[in-house]
C-alpha cells in the first residue's frame, strides 16, 4: 500500500463517517457540520485524482457558500430533529429490509469486475504544466457550449421562480418613497379654506 | 379533383348540410328558416343529380375514392362513389321525391311542435339514401343501409308521445336487425374470402366465388356465391320488407304520412331492391339464389295483396300495397330481369308516393281521422286531391299507357319466360296479384273519393288519436301539399311511356347491370317489344288488364252498387277473414316463437347468466374489487412524502432483482 | 486552440425562444401590472414564431449539431409543432382563470415559456446531458408554476412533493446514466447505441443502469409506481397549471422516451419492453380502477392520465419481437398518435373545467358539471364528445389510439395483454360515461350562466370538434407520425 492509497482510504473513512453522522446526529447544527466535513473530505478525494480545479470548487462555492447559508437558516428555524424521527421506528421494519436488499443488489453489480482498476484503462499520464482548469474552461466553451448554456437559463429559472414565489410587497410596512417626497406640490400639502371672517 | 367530382360530392352533402343547420340551430333560424334551408339543400342536390345524369347519359362513368378512411393490413375502409346509370336512376328518384316531400312536409306538419326536427330527419334520411345508392363499396353501403334505417326508426318513432309509435319503431328497429344480421355476414364473407370491398374487385372474383364450395350441412355443398347472395338478400328482405320480415312496414304507418311516402313506400324499402341489381354480377352466377328471391317475392306480392283488401286505415291500404308491389320488383330481380325491377321502383316510387300524400291530404282534409269507413263522397271537397289520387290507382293497377302498366307488365311477361325452378309459382302468384291490386286499389277509392258522405255520421265519436270531436266539412288542402301531389301526378302518368324503351330494352344500364347468358329474359322480351305505343295496345287483349278491369268492375260492385255485399261475405267466410285480420298470424308466431323464445332464453340468461355470473361474480365482483384498490390506493396515498418516495424506491427494487438476472 | 462556431440553424426555434423569453422578462418588468396583456400577447406571438420557424426549417433531414448534443429530425419537429399547438391552447384557456385569481403575473408567462423551452431540449436531446437538463429545466419551471398561488397552502404542498419526489427521480434517471456511461463510455445516445451494438459484455451493469433510467423515465411519464404525485399535484395546482401539465409535458415525456430507450437503449430493448409491460399493466389497472371511486374531478382526470400513459407504454414496448425490430415503427408511431390524441383530449377536458370555473368558484368536483346540458347544451355536448373519447368509444379519435396501439401489441404477440387492457378500458369507461350521465341526467346544482372569453369558448368547441373530427382521418395522423419515424432515416 502506497501513501495515495493510504490517504485514498482514509479520507473516505471520513467520509463515511461523516455522512452517518449527517444523519443520526441529535443536533441540526451537528448535522450540518458534519456535511461541511463531508464535503471537505470529498474534496480531498478530488485532489487524489488529479482534479484539482473541482476540489477547490466544492470547498469554495458547498462549503463557503452553500454550507453557510444553510447553516443560517438551520439555526433560525430552530428545527424540532426530534418530532422529525418520530417515524423512524415505526417505519425501519418496512424500510430496512429494502435498504439492505437493495445495497446486497448493488453490491453484486458494483464489484471490480466491472468497475476494478483492470476493468477501465489507466489515463495517460499529464505533463507536469497541464491545466485542469484550462481544459475545463476549454471543453465547456466549445464542446459543451449548448448544456452550458443551458445549465444558465436554469439558473434564471431559479431565480424568476424565487422571485415570483417570495417577493411579495406587504401592505403593513412603512416606508417612505423618496420619489413621491419630491414630486407632491404645493396644492397637496396646502389647502386653502376661505371663510366668512367671524364676529364676536 | 374534378368539376364532376365535385358535383358528386355536392349531391349528398348539401342534403346533409340542410340536416346539420335546421338540426343543430333549429331554435336559431325558426320554422321557415328549417324548411327553407331543407328544401334548398335538397334542390341543389336535385340539379345537381340532372346534371351528373346528363354526363352519365353522356357515357361517363366514374368509380373512385373520394377519401381512405383507414387502412387495416390490406382491406381499405374507403369512401368512394360509383356513378353509373343504375345510380343515377337512383338519384334521380330519391332527390326529386324527397323534394316532393320536403315541400309536401310545410303544409303536413304545420302545427307540429316538432317542425325543425322533422325536416332535419328527412335531410338527413336523404343524405344517407344518397350515399347508399353513390356508394363504390360494400362498407359505405352499409354506413348508408344503417344510416336510413336509423332515421327512419328516428321517424317511425316521430311522434314518441304515443306508445303504438314507440312500439311500431322498436318493431321496424328488431326486424331489420334480422336482416342486417344476414347482410353484414354476406359482406363478411365477401371481405373473407376476396380481400376487398369495392364492388368492382369483388365483382372481378366472382367466378372464384362460384366455383368454392362450403358445406354448410353435412355433405351438402353450396357455391360460396350463393351463400353470399342469400346472406345479402336476407338484409334486403328485412330493408324491403319481404316475407316474413316485413312485419315491421304495415306499422311503420304510425310515423308522419310524408315519412311514409318517403321513406316506406319511394326510396329505403328500394334499397334492398337497388342493392340486388347492384350485386347483379354475384346474383347472376347462383341459380339458387335467383330462385330464392324469386319465390319469396312471389309470396310477397300475392298475399301481401290479400291483407290489403280487409284494411281500414287508409294508410294501412297502401302499406300493405306497397308491400305487394316491392314483392313484384323481387319477382323481376329473381328473373333476372333487374332493369324491369329498377324500372318499377322508379315507377312505384313516383305512384306510390303521389298515393301516400294524397292519403295524406285526405288526412288533412278529414282533421287526422284515417279510417275510410269514415269517408266517401270527398270527390266533391278536395277535387285535387281526388284527381291525382285516381291517377295514381290507375297508375298502380296498370291501366295501359300509364307508367304503372309498363313496368307491371313488364315483370310479368319476365317472369313467364324465366325457366328457374318457382318461375311457374311466380307466374301465377303475380297474375292473381293484378286482380288482388286493382280491387284494393279501387276499394279505397271508392270509399274514400265517392258513394255516401259518412263523415258526418261519426261526427259524435271522436275516437281517433287526433279528432278532438272536431269532425267538419272535408277541405282542401293548401297549395303546398297539392302542388307535390300534382307534380308527381306527371311522372305518374307519363314516365313509363317515355322511359320503357331506353331502360328496358336500350343500353342504358349497360355496365351496371350484368345479365348471364343462361338467364335470357331480358334478351327474349327485348324480341317482342315493339315499342311503348304497341305495348300498351297489345295490353287490351292480355290477361293481366282483364284481370285488373275485373278488380275494378267487383270493387265498384261490392262498395258502390251493393254496400251490404261485404259484411254478408265476411259473415259466411268467417275463417279466411280471421287469417287475413291477423295478417296471416306472423305477428302472432313471432310474438310466440320468437319473442316467447327469446324471452325464455332471456329469462334463463338472465337467472343463471346475468344475476349468478354478472352480478354476483362480475359486477359486485368487479365493485368489491373497486372498492378494494380504492382503499389500497387511499392506503398509499396518503400524503406523505416519504410514503410516495418509498413507493418509489419499492418500483425501482422490484425492477431491479427482477431483472436482475436477465443482464 | 480551434474553435468553430457550431451549426445554429438547426436549434433556430430554440434560440427565438429563448430570446423572446428574455424579451418578456423585460417588457413585462417595464410594462407593469396594467398592461399584462403584453406579456401574453409576446409569449403567443413567441410561439406563433416558433412554430413557424421550426415549420419552415423542417427539412426531412437528421441533423446533429452542438458536438452531438443537439438533434433535428423529423420527429423533433413533428413533436415540436404539437408542443407549440398545446402550449399556446394551454395559454388561452388559462387566462381568464389565472387573471380572475389575480395569479396572472408576467412569471407565469415566462415559467410557461421556459418549460416549453425545455421541452423543446428534451424532444431534440441527443446526449444524456442535454436531456437531463432539457427535463431540469421543464421540471422546475412547473415546480414554480404549481407552487405559483403561494397564498394557498394546498398548492404550496403540492408543489412541495412535487419537487422532492422529482429531484429524486432525477437523481435515479442520474445514477442510472452514470452506469451507462460507466458501461459504454459515451454520453452520446447516438454513440451509446453504437456502443452497445458492437460490445456487450457490461451487460449486467447496463440492465442496472437501464432499471434507474426507466424509473426516472416513469416518474415523468407518471406510471404506477412513481405516479404518486399525479394526483396530489393534479388536484393541488391551480387548474390553469394542471392543464398544462396534464398536455404538452406528457409529450416530452414520450420524447424522452423514445430518445432514451429506443435512439440510445435499442439495443437492450428486450429488457426495456418487459420492464415497461410491467409498468403498463399496473399503470392501466390501477389508473381505471382508481378513477371509479373519485368524485373529484380533476383527480379523477388525474388517474385517468395514469392509465392513458399506461396505455401509451403499450405502443413503446411493441416495437421489437424476439429481436426483430420489423414492428418497430408502427409501434412507435401508434404510441406517438396516442401521445397526441391524448394531449388533445387532455387538454379539451381541463378546458371544460376552466370554463366552469370562476372567481372564487373552483368547478373541479363531479356534483359541478350536474345538469349541464341544461345550463348550456352545446358545451354539455363538446364534454361529452371528450368523455367518449377518452374512453374509447368508436368513432372518436381516443377511440383510434386505443386501436392502433393495440393492433401494435397485437401485432407483437401479445394477446393477452391486449385483451387486459380492453377489458381495464371497459371498466374505465364507465366513470367517463358518469359524468356524461351527470351532464345530461341530473338537474344542474348551480344555475350561473356560463362566462366565458371568446377565444376560449371558440377553441373549446373547435377542440371538442377536432376530437370527434380526426376519428374520420384516423389514417392520416397515423401517417404522420410514421413519418416522425422513417422521414429522419
Amino acid at each position: 500500500m502506497d501513501f495515495k492509497t493510504f490517504v485514498f482510504y482514509f479520507l473516505s473513512a471520513i467520509l463515511l463517517f461523516a455522512a452517518v453522522r449527517v444523519i443520526t446526529a441529535r443536533n441540526p447544527v451537528h448535522a450540518v457540520l458534519y456535511l461541511v466535513l463531508s464535503f471537505f473530505t470529498a474534496g480531498g478525494l478530488w485532489l487524489l485524482l488529479h482534479a484539482e480545479f473541482l476540489a477547490i470548487m466544492l470547498v469554495l462555492v458547498y462549503i463557503g457558500a452553500v454550507m453557510v447559508l444553510f447553516l443560517f437558516v438551520v439555526m433560525m428555524l430552530d428545527i424540532n430533529l426530534e418530532r422529525l424521527r418520530q417515524g423512524f421506528w415505526s417505519n425501519l421494519w418496512v424500510g430496512l429490509p429494502v435498504a439492505v436488499l437493495m445495497v446486497a443488489e448493488m453490491a453484486l453489480v458494483l464489484t471490480g469486475r466491472y468497475f476494478g482498476a483492470e476493468a477501465l484503462p489507466t489515463p495517460p499520464p499529464q505533463p507536469a504544466d497541464y491545466s485542469n482548469t484550462k481544459e475545463l474552461g476549454r471543453i465547456i466553451y466549445t464542446d459543451y457550449v449548448y448544456p452550458f448554456e443551458l445549465a444558465s437559463v436554469i439558473l434564471l429559472v431559479a431565480i424568476i421562480a424565487a422571485v415570483a414565489l417570495t417577493l411579495r410587497r406587504r401592505k403593513d410596512t412603512k416606508y417612505t418613497d423618496p420619489s413621491k417626497q419630491i414630486a407632491v406640490k404645493r396644492n397637496e400639502r396646502v389647502r386653502m379654506v376661505s371663510m366668512p371672517a367671524e364676529k364676536e | 379533383m374534378t368539376e364532376m367530382q365535385k358535383l358528386y360530392l355536392l349531391v349528398p352533402l348539401a342534403p346533409l348540410a340542410g340536416a346539420i343547420i335546421a338540426g343543430l340551430f333549429g331554435k336559431a333560424i325558426g320554422r321557415a328558416g328549417a324548411h327553407w334551408v331543407t328544401i334548398l339543400g335538397v334542390a341543389v342536390s336535385f340539379v345537381a343529380s340532372i346534371f351528373v345524369y346528363q354526363d352519365v347519359a353522356a357515357g361517363n362513368v366514374f368509380n373512385g375514392t373520394v377519401y381512405t378512411w383507414a387502412t387495416s393490413g390490406d382491406l381499405k375502409f374507403e369512401v368512394g362513389f360509383l356513378i353509373d346509370s343504375l345510380t343515377t336512376t337512383m338519384m334521380l328518384v330519391v332527390t326529386f321525391v324527397s323534394l316532393m316531400v320536403h315541400i309536401y312536409t310545410i303544409g303536413y306538419m304545420h302545427d307540429d311542435p316538432g317542425y325543425q326536427r322533422f325536416f332535419s330527419y328527412i335531410s338527413l334520411f336523404t343524405f344517407s339514401m344518397l350515399m347508399l345508392v353513390m356508394s363504390n363499396n360494400f362498407l359505405q353501403l352499409f354506413f348508408g343501409w344503417e344510416a336510413v334505417g336509423l332515421v327512419s326508426y328516428l321517424l317511425i318513432g316521430f311522434w314518441y308521445t304515443r306508445p303504438s309509435a314507440i312500439f311500431a319503431n322498436l318493431k321496424a328497429f328488431l326486424v331489420n336487425r334480422v336482416g342486417d344480421f344476414g347482410f353484414l355476414l354476406g359482406i363478411g364473407l365477401i371481405a373473407a374470402y376476396t380481400g376487398s370491398l369495392n364492388y368492382a374487385d369483388v365483382f372481378a372474383q366472382g367466378q372464384k366465388l362460384a366455383s368454392t364450395h362450403v358445406e354448410l350441412f353435412q355433405g351438402e355443398p353450396w357455391t360460396l356465391v350463393t351463400v353470399i347472395c342469400i346472406c345479402l338478400f336476407i338484409g334486403a328482405m328485412g330493408k324491403s320488407a319481404q316475407v316474413p320480415l316485413h312485419v315491421w312496414l304495415p306499422d311503420s304507418m304510425e310515423g308522419p304520412t310524408p315519412i311514409s311516402a318517403l321513406i316506406h313506400a319511394a326510396t329505403m324499402v328500394t334499397a334492398g331492391i337497388f342493392m340486388v341489381s347492384r350485386m347483379s354480377p354475384l346474383f347472376e352466377l347462383s341459380d339458387v339464389a335467383l330462385s330464392f328471391v324469386m319465390v319469396i317475392g312471389a309470396i310477397t306480392a300475392l298475399f301481401m295483396g290479400f291483407l290489403g283488401i280487409i284494411q281500414n286505415d287508409i294508410k294501412r291500404v297502401v302499406a300493405y300495397s306497397t308491400l305487394s308491389q316491392l314483392g313484384y320488383m323481387t319477382v323481376a330481380l329473381g328473373a333476372s330481369a333487374y332493369s324491369v325491377a329498377i324500372f318499377h321502383l322508379m315507377t312505384h316510387a313516383f305512384f306510390k308516393a303521389l298515393l301516400f300524400l294524397a292519403a295524406g291530404s285526405v288526412i288533412i282534409g278529414m282533421h287526422h281521422d284515417q279510417d275510410i269507413r269514415n269517408m266517401g263522397g270527398l270527390r266533391k271537397y278536395m277535387p285535387i286531391t281526388w284527381i291525382t289520387s285516381l291517377v295514381g290507382s290507375l297508375a298502380l293497377i296498370g291501366t295501359p299507357f300509364l307508367s304503372g302498366f309498363y313496368s307491371k307488365d313488364s315483370i310479368i311477361e319476365a317472369v313467364a319466360l324465366s325457366h328457374l325452378p318457382g318461375a311457374g309459382f311466380a307466374h301465377f302468384a303475380v297474375l292473381a296479384g293484378v286482380f288482388v291490386t286493382a280491387f284494393y286499389s279501387f276499394r279505397m277509392y271508392f270509399l274514400v273519393f265517392h258513394g255516401k258522405e259518412r263523415f258526418h255520421v261519426h261526427a259524435g265519436h271522436g275516437h281517433d288519436a287526433h279528432g278532438h270531436g272536431q269532425h267538419g266539412t272535408p277541405h282542401e288542402s293548401p297549395r303546398v301539399v297539392t302542388v307535390p301531389l300534382i307534380l308527381l301526378a306527371i311522372p305518374s302518368v307519363v314516365i313509363g311511356y317515355l322511359t320503357v324503351q331506353p331502360m328496358l330494352f336500350g343500353d342504358f344500364f349497360e355496365g351496371a347491370i350484368v345479365v348471364s347468358e343462361q338467364h335470357p329474359v331480358m334478351a327474349e322480351l327485348a324480341h317482342h317489344f315493339k315499342g311503348a305505343l304497341a305495348m300498351g295496345l297489345h295490353a287490351f287483349v292480355t290477361a293481366p288488364f282483364w284481370l285488373a278491369l275485373a278488380g275494378v268492375a267487383l270493387a265498384w260492385f261490392f262498395y258502390l252498387k251493393r254496400p251490404e255485399l261485404p259484411q254478408a261475405i265476411r259473415a259466411k267466410f268467417g275463417l279466411v277473414y280471421e287469417i287475413l285480420e291477423n295478417k296471416y298470424y306472423f305477428d302472432r308466431i313471432n310474438e310466440v316463437v320468437f319473442a316467447g323464445g327469446a324471452r325464455l332464453v332471456g329469462r334463463g340468461l338472465w337467472k343463471g347468466g346475468d344475476q349468478g355470473l354478472i352480478d354476483g361474480i362480475v359486477v359486485n365482483g368487479s365493485a368489491k374489487v373497486v372498492y378494494w384498490v380504492a382503499q389500497i390506493t387511499r392506503l398509499f396515498q396518503s400524503g406523505y412524502i416519504y410514503q410516495y418516495a418509498f413507493s418509489m424506491i419499492i418500483g425501482v427494487f422490484v425492477l431491479l432483482t427482477f431483472w436482475f438476472n436477465r443482464g | 486552440m480551434n474553435f468553430t462556431i457550431p451549426d445554429l440553424y438547426p436549434a433556430s426555434a430554440e434560440i427565438f425562444v429563448l430570446i423572446m423569453a428574455c424579451v418578456v422578462l423585460l417588457v413585462d418588468l417595464v410594462a407593469g401590472k396594467s398592461r399584462r396583456w403584453m406579456a401574453y400577447f409576446l409569449t403567443q406571438l413567441t410561439l406563433i414564431g416558433a412554430f413557424a420557424i421550426t415549420l419552415f426549417t423542417m427539412d426531412g433531414r437528421t441533423v446533429l449539431t452542438f458536438a452531438n448534443g443537439f438533434i433535428d429530425d423529423t420527429f423533433s419537429d413533428i413533436l415540436k409543432l404539437v408542443l407549440y399547438f398545446s402550449v399556446a391552447v394551454v395559454l388561452i384557456y388559462g387566462r381568464s382563470y389565472m387573471a380572475e385569481r389575480r395569479l396572472e403575473n408576467g412569471e407565469f408567462y415566462l415559467l410557461v415559456l421556459f418549460a416549453t423551452l425545455g421541452m423543446m431540449v428534451l424532444i431534440s436531446a441527443s446526449h444524456f446531458l442535454t436531456l437531463y437538463l432539457g427535463l431540469e429545466l421543464m421540471s422546475l419551471s412547473l415546480y414554480a408554476m404549481v407552487a405559483i398561488n403561494r397564498d394557498s397552502a394546498v398548492c404550496t404542498e403540492a408543489a412541495m412533493k412535487y419537487f422532492v419526489l422529482g429531484a429524486l427521480a432525477s437523481g435515479l434517471l442520474l445514477y442510472g446514466i452514470s452506469m451507462i456511461y460507466g458501461a459504454t463510455g459515451t454520453l452520446e445516445l447516438p454513440g451509446v447505441r453504437q456502443a452497445l451494438y458492437f460490445n456487450s459484455a457490461n451487460s449486467k451493469v447496463l440492465v442496472f443502469g437501464l432499471v434507474f433510467v426507466v424509473a426516472g423515465l416513469a416518474f415523468k411519464l407518471g406510471v404506477v409506481p412513481f405516479h404518486m404525485w399525479i394526483p396530489d399535484v393534479y388536484q393541488g395546482a391551480p387548474t390553469a397549471v394542471t392543464l398544462f401539465i396534464g398536455s404538452a409535458p406528457k409529450l416530452a415525456a414520450f420524447a424522452m422516451a423514445i430518445r432514451l430507450l429506443v435512439m440510445g437503449l435499442f439495443e437492450l430493448a428486450e429488457q426495456w419492453q418487459t420492464m415497461l409491460m410491467l409498468l403498463a399493466v399496473l399503470s392501466i389497472a390501477l389508473g381505471n380502477l382508481a378513477a371509479i371511486a373519485q368524485s373529484n374531478l380533476k383527480r379523477m382526470l388525474a388517474y385517468s392520465a395514469i392509465s392513458h400513459m399506461g396505455f401509451m407504454l403499450l405502443g413503446v414496448l411493441s416495437g421489437v419481437v424476439a429481436g426483430d425490430p420489423r414492428y418497430a415503427v408502427p409501434a412507435y408511431s401508434s404510441a406517438m398518435f396516442y401521445a397526441v390524441s391524448y394531449v388533445l383530449m387532455s387538454l379539451g377536458a381541463f378546458g371544460m373545467i376552466l370554463l366552469l370555473s370562476r372567481a372564487g368558484f373552483e368547478a373541479e368536483n363531479l356534483e359541478d358539471f350536474k345538469g349541464l346540458n341544461k345550463r348550456s347544451p352545446w358545451f354539455a355536448f363538446v364534454m361529452m364528445i371528450l368523455m367518449f373519447s377518452m374512453a374509447g368509444i368508436p368513432f372518436f379519435v381516443g377511440f383510434f389510439a386505443k386501436f392502433a396501439v393495440l393492433q401494435a401489441v397485437v401485432a407483437a404477440g401479445h394477446i393477452w395483454l391486449a385483451v387486459f387492457a380492453v377489458v381495464l378500458s371497459l371498466v374505465g369507461a364507465f366513470y367517463y360515461l358518469r359524468v356524461v350521465k351527470l351532464m345530461y341526467f341530473d338537474p344542474p346544482a348551480d344555475t350561473t350562466p356560463i362566462r366565458a372569453p371568446f377565444d376560449m369558448r371558440l377553441l373549446l368547441s373547435a377542440n371538442g370538434l377536432a376530437v370527434a373530427l380526426l376519428g374520420a382521418m384516423p389514417q392520416a395522423i397515423l401517417d404522420y407520425c410514421a413519418y416522425a419515424f422513417i422521414g429522419g432515416r
